[in-house]
């Protein structure tokens, strides 16, 4: 790996000075499961000159309850949200999702903030330097996109307009599902963001001297039943091809509120509104649920290679609404 | 005959076992040699190209760096399969990854950083990528001298009538014969990545103008000598193996990596270590071969196979590696399969703008089956002939003749492998399970069943010539001198079981000698399944000449002849007479020994099998293809080591086999040239997470021609399941696929779930 | 604040590995630690603990696998320097340092011949030791889930699951 200067920082302060004292030249490392690749394959157009360890910023990896709903530190592990019984009683959509991210190792170091914040995962944008040169497109400040004429079948079947890559972020499926708020802070200050709204179709809503510091998830209704399918090659490793989270209550059968989240599928995580109001007021049943499946996908607009996807999608909706419960 | 043997049969450790599990076992990527520099290759990012300009002078200047080549300045040494066509650098690229200017540095960032500082300008040409269009007469032509991009047959490689198509009896006459023909075209060309976890690495290290040690991870190091030592102008190689992470096949021809290193060491008068790292090991490395078949195949209703003709297009990538060598053992593995009078199969290979194929845990086998299977499958279902019930009648059977590689016509003598199959059949509960050509075994809403099978075989268990030596010490130790690399096998472990059974000296008494061509004999390595019957014949025969030659040096001290004595635990004895015994060492004495020597012929009489069953649960709403069960099936003569077997069959998941039907392949750009999956995040591998049951079904017909009466199976382990998965996942949602891996889009596209006018982009 | 106030991480560092302390300077010199070095590099090429194997060098494929304060953790997608207060353990520290017997699980490795080439065997062996550090009698279900980030492309993973489930039993699991 090339070069870089490396700061430990201690506070929330030092982080985000030192971002904005960098001009968008250094990177918050927290696991490093997903920085530490992109440095070694060298992807970016521009190289950092700093790395900031943010691990050493005390306070940022707890998971409380408080009067807002559970409250979880941007440095919180994976692994620490899957076991964690507060996690399991208000969120399991959380936990599950936590569960299906790449293996035990990364889990042991991945952080939640890092998972949202990961860089994407488009083979094009990933492509190692070492092997005849870095591929430049739209993401990178470039002039095209290569996944539209070329492979992509991983890519976005709806929302995107000049980058076609999908959100790699499992945990941002649940956690829009689940209508969390991040806590952003910069050096002007701390604001809030919802999960929702973080994401933009080229990266992120973050400034170049902001970080996450928490996730706040309000305490869902304990009436309602959450679950999480991600459709992969492979259990383990892989990234979703698409994935489905749901929070649905029900009222003696008939559904009284429904979230559902499509993930992969587009730049940012989908909210399926047609398909959550649809759902409203019905009685969930093998009917209503491959409704809902067909309104998930209106307005897709798939590549050459990834119209497959559309039935994934439709078949993983029907499954969370059938299923109403967390099984993966 | 005995059947009781003291080690032969029985689970041994590994010799290596400790060195394992501990961490101590040096992998070349481990080893250093002082004063050490460090490779780095600048690869090219077009897939054809020529190089109109390469400024070094900036990565010159960097601190640290010993050399810069380029085309200009390295040897002329070319390699590649005949007419050798590939050099350490030229001045047209014909792939995305391949070398354009190589660096040795002090350190590797250094080689790194220094690598980006070389500029190079290309003027590109047009690529191609797909075997059919590469002939085409408006095709960019690759290299000068092969017209439509075909390489020219091979016809010296396995003596003067090497097989290079099956050319046998009359297609009309087999055609006239035939219920039923089947036309049609069937394809293998995901080109998978054998994917050994160890990257290819070396370490080069020229002493004067023509000696060149080389420590490597090769398959095969002392074949360096055969190979390497006429391509670099008659020098003299000194080939040290080290463990090997892994190969597959991949890193037998090695020259990849080793001409790079050698280059940079003669080029700094330093030894030079060159590893690739993985993207360059996806990305520019050995890959299986893309394997299409534009055939027609008659059948009668009984099975019975009248003809079979057709084209095989081998696409090699951007050389040949070896690739007309493996159409020649393909070819002949072909006929093991199936009995038939009449045959037109001409195969040619065909060179595209994507990294190079090469040998890959087969020889050219699984590539021609996966292809030729499904087309035979076409003629099954159309006679409706249950697939088990045609392979027990088309597989070789004793009496029965081929014609082989060397263009020669071999006559069976091995085993009749009716039973294995039955066994097989047996255990897999293949009569509950098979409904009938494209019928699902069992139907659960979504998810469907399905069963196939599919067979290989080949008769390499004797192929080429093996040289050992066992030393005897006087003080009751056996030395085995022989250039056989570990490469996961336990090979060496097992050569080892076979000297202690001959001499019958407890194991922890019979070593090896390191791989290391100054000391030991010629060895070609453990390729194809050689390991067991030629390797092990050289070996057992040097140890029986040692023993020979005690017996003679130590029967007059018993006054009795030779004949009369036997020896066990560096004892010996005169037979019926156990009190009657001498060391080891009063004959020998402590500064004596005595060498035995060995040599195995090659002999392609006995083909050896494999039957692989298997059952796929396919998700039809999704596309998803579970692999729920598999069981292989075999017959080995007598089993040297359990345990080295059963890893040995159960790694047919693995390098490229049965998964490759399920999920790996090598995706590449077309307008790119790149491939975009060379990651192992990317390229897809069975995780433990997700192990199909597996069985395996074992028979010991014992096999003349080996002390043991042991053949090997080793490398055709993968070759049957790919095909047998096709079959699998047809009959599981009840519609023919011809074509592979069974990814989740084909698997829809083929239920008629995917909408194409949904389609955006165009195909 | 800018970048010349917040000091960069200190000049020296001290790696505990397997119990032993290795102070480095931090740099670029043949025998300093670089920022930029994985703990991977650092213990293969400044400790000689070439038992830590690297092939994807990006987190997919586990051969990398140390401890690190009893958890599994990938050696290659972790900075050096970020290291220094952490126990790290690898496939050399397993073995009795007295007595120089082996950890029972790599006798249980040895007696199934649950390798091939080996490459991938230090970097299972370390998962499998941290499973059996927090589950002393897990099921086989659970030791596949605590292997499913190591790659074994020989395909001895059969093998491997009999010897930790082996090795678990002899250890008091059940
Ligand atoms: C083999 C493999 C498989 C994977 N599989 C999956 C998968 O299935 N699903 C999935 O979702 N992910 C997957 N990943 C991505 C994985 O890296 C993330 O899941 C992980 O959670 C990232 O966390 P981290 O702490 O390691 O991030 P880091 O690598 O430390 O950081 C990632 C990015 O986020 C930034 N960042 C980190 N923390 C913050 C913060 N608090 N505020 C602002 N920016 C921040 C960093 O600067 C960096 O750019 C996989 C990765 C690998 C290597
Ligand atoms: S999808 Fe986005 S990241 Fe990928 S090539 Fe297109 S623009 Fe680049
Ligand atoms: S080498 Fe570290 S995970 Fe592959
Ligand atoms: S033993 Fe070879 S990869 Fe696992």
């Amino acid at each position: 790996m090339k070069n870089f200067a490396h700061y430990n920082a201690r506070s929330v302060a030092e982080a985000t000075h030192l971002l904005a004292a960098y001009e968008g030249k250094a990177k918050l490392n927290a696991g490093g499961s997903d920085l530490i690749g992109v440095l070694k394959d060298r992807i970016l157009p521009d190289y950092p000159e700093a790395v900031i360890n943010i691990k050493t910023i005390p306070g940022l990896n707890t998971i409380e309850e408080n009067d807002g709903g559970i409250n979880i530190g941007a440095l919180t592990k994976l692994v620490d949200i899957i076991n964690s019984p507060l996690i399991k009683k208000n969120c399991p959509v959380l936990k599950e999702t936590a569960r299906t991210v790449a293996s035990p190792q990364i889990r042991n170091v991945a952080t939640l903030g890092g998972n949202l914040c990961q860089d994407t995962r488009c083979w094009y944008y990933r492509y190692p330097d070492g092997i005849g040169g870095m591929i430049k497109c739209f993401r990178k400040g470039g002039k095209t996109c290569h996944a539209v004429p070329g492979e992509n079948q991983y890519h976005a079947i709806m929302g995107a307009k000049k980058c076609f890559a999908v959100c790699p972020s499992d945990t941002a499926v649940a956690l829009t599902a689940l209508g969390a708020v991040l806590t952003v802070a910069g050096t002007k200050g701390t604001r809030t963001l919802p999960v929702e709204e973080f994401y933009t179709p080229l990266g992120n809503m973050l400034a170049l001297d902001e970080m996450i510091t928490s996730v706040n998830i309000p305490k869902p209704d304990p009436a309602a039943e959450q679950a999480f399918l991600k459709f992969t090659l492979r259990k383990p490793i892989d990234f979703a091809i698409v994935s489905v989270a749901s929070v649905i209550t029900l009222d003696q059968g008939i559904c009284a509120d429904a979230r559902i989240i499509l993930g992969a599928v587009a730049p940012t995580p989908v909210r399926a509104h047609k398909a959550e109001e649809y759902l409203k007021g019905k009685k969930l049943s093998d009917d209503t649920a491959a409704e809902a499946a067909m309104l998930a996908t209106v307005g897709a607009n798939p590549l050459s290679k990834n119209i497959y996807k559309l039935e994934i999608v439709k078949t993983l909706v029907k499954r969370v609404i059938n299923s109403g419960s967390c099984l993966s | 005959m005995i059947t009781d043997y003291r080690y032969i049969g029985k689970p041994t450790l590994r010799k290596d076992a400790f060195d394992i599990v501990t961490g101590k076992a040096k992998f070349i990527s481990d080893l250093t040699v002082p004063g050490m520099l460090y490779g780095k290759i600048l690869r090219s990012p077009l897939p054809h190209a020529l190089i109109k300009s390469i400024n070094t002078t900036e990565a010159k200047l960097l601190p640290g760096v010993k050399a810069v080549l380029t085309y200009k300045d390295v040897p002329d040494w070319k390699a590649g399969a005949r007419p050798q066509h590939v050099r350490v650098l030229d001045s047209k690229v014909r792939y995305v990854g391949q070398a354009v200017a190589l660096v040795a540095a002090e350190t590797e960032k250094i080689a790194e950083e220094a690598i980006r500082l070389i500029k190079v300008e290309y003027e590109p040409l047009p690529a191609v990528y797909d075997v059919e269009e590469a002939m085409q007469p408006d095709a960019p032509l690759i290299y000068e001298q092969f017209n439509a991009n075909v390489l020219p047959p091979e016809s010296r490689a396995f003596g003067p009538r090497t097989l290079q198509e099956i050319v046998i009896g009359d297609v009309d006459k087999g055609l006239a014969e035939a219920d039923f023909v089947v036309e049609g075209t069937c394809a293998y060309e995901n080109i998978p990545n054998p994917l050994p976890p160890e990257t290819p690495g070396v370490i080069a290290s020229w002493e004067g103008a023509d000696n060149l040690t080389v420590w490597s991870a090769s398959q095969g190091p002392h074949m360096f000598k055969v190979t390497l030592q006429p391509l670099m102008g008659g020098i003299n190689i000194r080939s040290i193996g080290s463990p090997v992470g892994a190969s597959y096949g991949s890193k037998y021809m090695s020259w990849q990596f080793v001409m790079p290193a050698a280059a940079l060491s003669k080029a700094t008068g330093k030894p030079v270590k060159l590893c690739f790292k993985k993207s360059e090991h996806l990305a520019a490395f050995t890959v299986r071969l893309g394997s299409r078949i534009h055939g027609k195949v008659g059948m009668k209703k009984d099975g019975t196979v009248t003809f079979l003709s057709g084209d095989w297009l081998v696409n090699t990538g951007a050389f040949s590696e070896c690739a007309q060598f493996m159409i020649a053992v393909g070819c002949g593995e072909a006929q093991l399969m199936l009995r038939c009078p009449n045959w037109s199969l001409k195969p040619k290979v065909i060179c595209t703008n994507r990294t190079a194929s090469g040998q890959v845990r087969g020889f050219g086998g699984q590539e021609l089956k996966c292809a030729l299977i499904p087309l035979l499958t076409m003629a099954m279902e159309k006679a409706n002939i249950d697939p088990v019930n045609f392979f027990k009648k088309n597989y070789v059977k004793p009496g029965d003749g081929y014609y082989w590689r060397d263009g020669e016509w071999w006559v069976c003598q091995g085993t009749d492998y009716t039973r294995a199959i039955e066994k097989g059949a047996e255990t897999f509960g293949w009569k509950e399970k098979w409904q009938g050509w494209l019928k699902p075994t069992a139907v659960d809403g979504a998810r469907r069943r399905g069963v196939g099978v599919g067979v290989h075989g080949n008769a390499d268990i004797g192929e080429d010539v093996s040289e050992a030596f066992v030393r005897l010490d006087g003080d009751g130790k056996a030395i085995i001198h022989c250039s056989l690399a570990e490469h996961g096998t336990g090979q060496r472990s097992n050569i080892c079981k076979m000297v202690a059974e001959v001499l019958q000296l407890p194991l922890e008494r019979v070593f090896f000698t390191p791989v290391d061509s100054l000391v030991n004999p010629v060895e070609i390595g453990p390729v194809g399944s050689r390991g067991t019957y030629a390797i092990g014949n050289a070996v057992i025969a040097a140890a029986e000449d040692a023993q020979r030659q005690l017996f003679e040096k130590m029967a007059p001290l018993f006054k009795v002849t030779p004949e009369d004595l036997e020896t066990s635990e560096g004892m010996v004895y005169v037979k019926g007479k156990p009190g009657a015994k001498l060391p080891w060492s009063k004959g020998l004495h402590y500064y004596g020994a005595c060498l035995g020597r060995g040599r195995f012929e090659p002999d392609f009489s006995k083909p050896n099998f494999m039957i692989v069953f298997s059952e796929v649960e396919v998700d039809v709403e999704t596309g998803k293809v579970d692999l729920i069960r598999v069981v292989c099936a075999t017959d080995v003569g007598q089993v040297i080591d359990p345990p080295s077997l059963t890893n040995q069959l159960n790694g047919c998941l693995g390098s490229g086999g049965i998964d490759s039907a399920l999920f790996e392949e090598t995706i590449i750009d077309k307008r790119l040239g790149r491939i975009m999956n060379a990651n192992m995040i990317d390229y897809k591998w069975r995780t433990f997470a997700e192990l199909p049951e597996m069985e395996l079904v074992v028979l010991e017909t014992p096999v003349a021609g080996h002390r043991f009466h042991a053949i090997g199976v080793g490398e055709i382990a993968t070759a049957p399941g790919p095909s047998a998965v096709l079959m699998a996942v047809s009959n599981a949602i009840g519609v023919r696929l011809n074509d592979y891996p069974l990814t989740p889009d084909r698997i829809l596209n083929a239920l008629g779930k995917v909408n194409a006018a949904k389609r955006r982009g165009k195909q | 604040m800018t970048p010349t106030q917040i000091k960069p991480s200190l000049p020296t560092l001290t790696l505990n590995v397997n119990g032993k302390l290795h102070s480095f300077m931090l740099g670029e010199g043949l025998h300093e630690v670089s920022p930029s070095h994985t703990l991977a590099y650092t213990l293969r090429e400044r400790l000689g603990l070439t038992g830590t194997k690297i092939s994807c060098d990006e987190g997919a494929c586990g051969c990398c696998t140390v401890l690190m304060d009893g958890k599994a953790v990938l050696s290659c997608i972790l900075l050096t320097v970020e290291c220094g207060e952490k126990e790290i353990v690898t496939i050399e520290g397993l073995e009795d340092p007295e007595t120089g017997e082996l950890d029972p699980l790599q006798q249980s490795f040895i007696d199934h011949t649950a390798f091939q080439c080996g490459f991938c065997t230090p970097g299972i062996i370390m998962s499998a030791k941290a499973l059996l550090v927090e589950n002393p009698s897990p099921t086989r279900d659970e030791v596949k889930e605590a292997l499913s980030g190591n790659f074994c492309r020989c395909i001895s993973n059969y093998h491997v699951l009999d010897a930790v489930i082996a090795a678990a039993r002899k250890g008091g699991g059940e």
